[in-house]
């Protein structure tokens, strides 16, 4: 009798269990961008490595960009796509690719930070990657890549939550982390990298 | 397939919706289980290549996101354990019935506190439909510890909520 009873409470348990943590249904396209993003990320050479002299290492990462894609545009001027950010001579086209391709890293970057920090990650090797790109930014924000008043505004934002996060200590108390995502979320700095990034023109994209 | 971007995204359409599933009835929460079934397919797409077809590709991608996923909340557990303060914690003997919830409350709660490893077979078996043999596979176990923790579980939860079963 025990038994059976033990039984009709299995089924009674197993029945009500369906409902424990019902699943919504997945958001199959947001998380497949994040999946590429995050790829996109642990694909640079220098992704979760510490580097000396980081000021110099972006400003010639910024300067030998720079020179190659100025180069390349000289060849394809005439089929410059019309985009939001019209370059008027070849150097201004070269600073543009060059602000893509850092704004592309840090659309990866601060995705993979999010996901990261939610899960309760390890946010050193965050910081020091911080660190990297945040070198870029001030040189970007020095440069006529500036210029634009909007791209300015946003490239001053990032710097902001970059600045943040180079910032976090080894074992951030989870108020900065919100904090972070909060100042992400109110300059709406996703949003607005993802829309000064055209689709499919970054100068690394898919080259890493 | 490895490296295959058109492959990889018939291999995520095809095993999302089950992986995901799984983390969700674990995390219990939407963005954790977004999380770790991100980090699922990322490590899943790294180590495609080291695939043996062993085990079916589910049992395999099932395994990573179990590990992930527990990794996880071992990881959660930990900072929110290093946060609770002495004043958010409730008084060592504190009654905390305040109401009495219903019974699918009751036993929500009383599966959150099995130990990890009943509370891991019971919803892969119970809840989400996995074999013992999968379960097994998964966890690197015997089919018989994932017999044996189901048993073990399912007596926890009987206990849980016997005053329940016997109103």
């Amino acid at each position: 009798m025990p038994e059976q009873d033990d039984d009709r409470l299995d089924e009674l348990l197993r029945s009500m269990a369906q409902d424990y943590h019902l699943p919504p249904e997945p958001p199959r396209e947001a998380m497949w961008e994040a999946i590429q993003a995050q790829r996109r990320w642990y694909r640079r050479p220098w992704a979760g490595r510490r580097r000396p002299l980081v000021w110099a290492a972006a400003a010639a990462a910024v300067l030998v960009a720079g020179i190659g894609i100025g180069r390349m545009s000289v060849r394809t001027e005439g089929s410059q796509v019309a985009g939001r950010w019209e370059p008027r001579s070849v150097s201004t086209a070269a600073y543009r690719l060059t602000t893509i391709d850092h704004l592309s890293q840090a659309e990866a970057f601060l995705t993979m930070f999010r996901a990261s920090a939610r899960r309760g990650g390890d946010e050193r090797l965050a910081s020091a990657a911080a660190r990297d790109l945040l070198a870029s930014n001030r040189l970007l924000l020095d440069s006529p890549a500036a210029d634009d008043r909007r791209m300015r505004l946003l490239l001053e934002d990032l710097e902001l939550v970059l600045a943040e996060i180079a910032q976090l200590s080894p074992e951030p108390h989870e108020k900065d982390l919100k904090l972070i995502e909060d100042g992400i979320e109110r300059g709406s700095v996703l949003p607005r990298i993802r829309n000064a990034v055209p689709a499919g023109t970054s100068p690394t994209q898919g080259a890493l | 397939m490895a490296g295959d971007p058109s492959a990889e995204r018939a291999l995520y359409d095809a095993h999302v919706g089950r992986v995901f599933r799984l983390a969700y009835r674990m995390a219990g929460d939407l963005d954790r289980a977004q999380d770790y079934v991100q980090e699922t397919f990322i490590r899943a797409f790294q180590r495609l290549g080291e695939f043996r077809f062993e085990s079916a590709l589910s049992t395999w991608l099932c395994s990573i996101a179990i590990s992930i996923t527990l990794n996880g909340l071992r990881k959660t557990r930990r900072s929110k354990e290093r946060e609770v303060t002495l004043d958010e914690a409730p008084p060592i003997g504190a009654v905390t019935r305040d109401a009495e919830p219903d019974l699918k409350e009751r036993l929500a709660r009383a599966i959150d506190d099995l130990p990890e490893g009943y509370r891991t077979v019971f919803v892969m078996h119970e809840v989400e439909g996995y074999t013992h043999d999968e379960i097994a596979d998964a966890l690197g176990v015997q089919p018989g510890t994932s017999k044996a923790q189901l048993f073990r579980a399912r007596a926890r939860l009987r206990e849980a909520l016997a005053d329940f079963a016997r109103e």
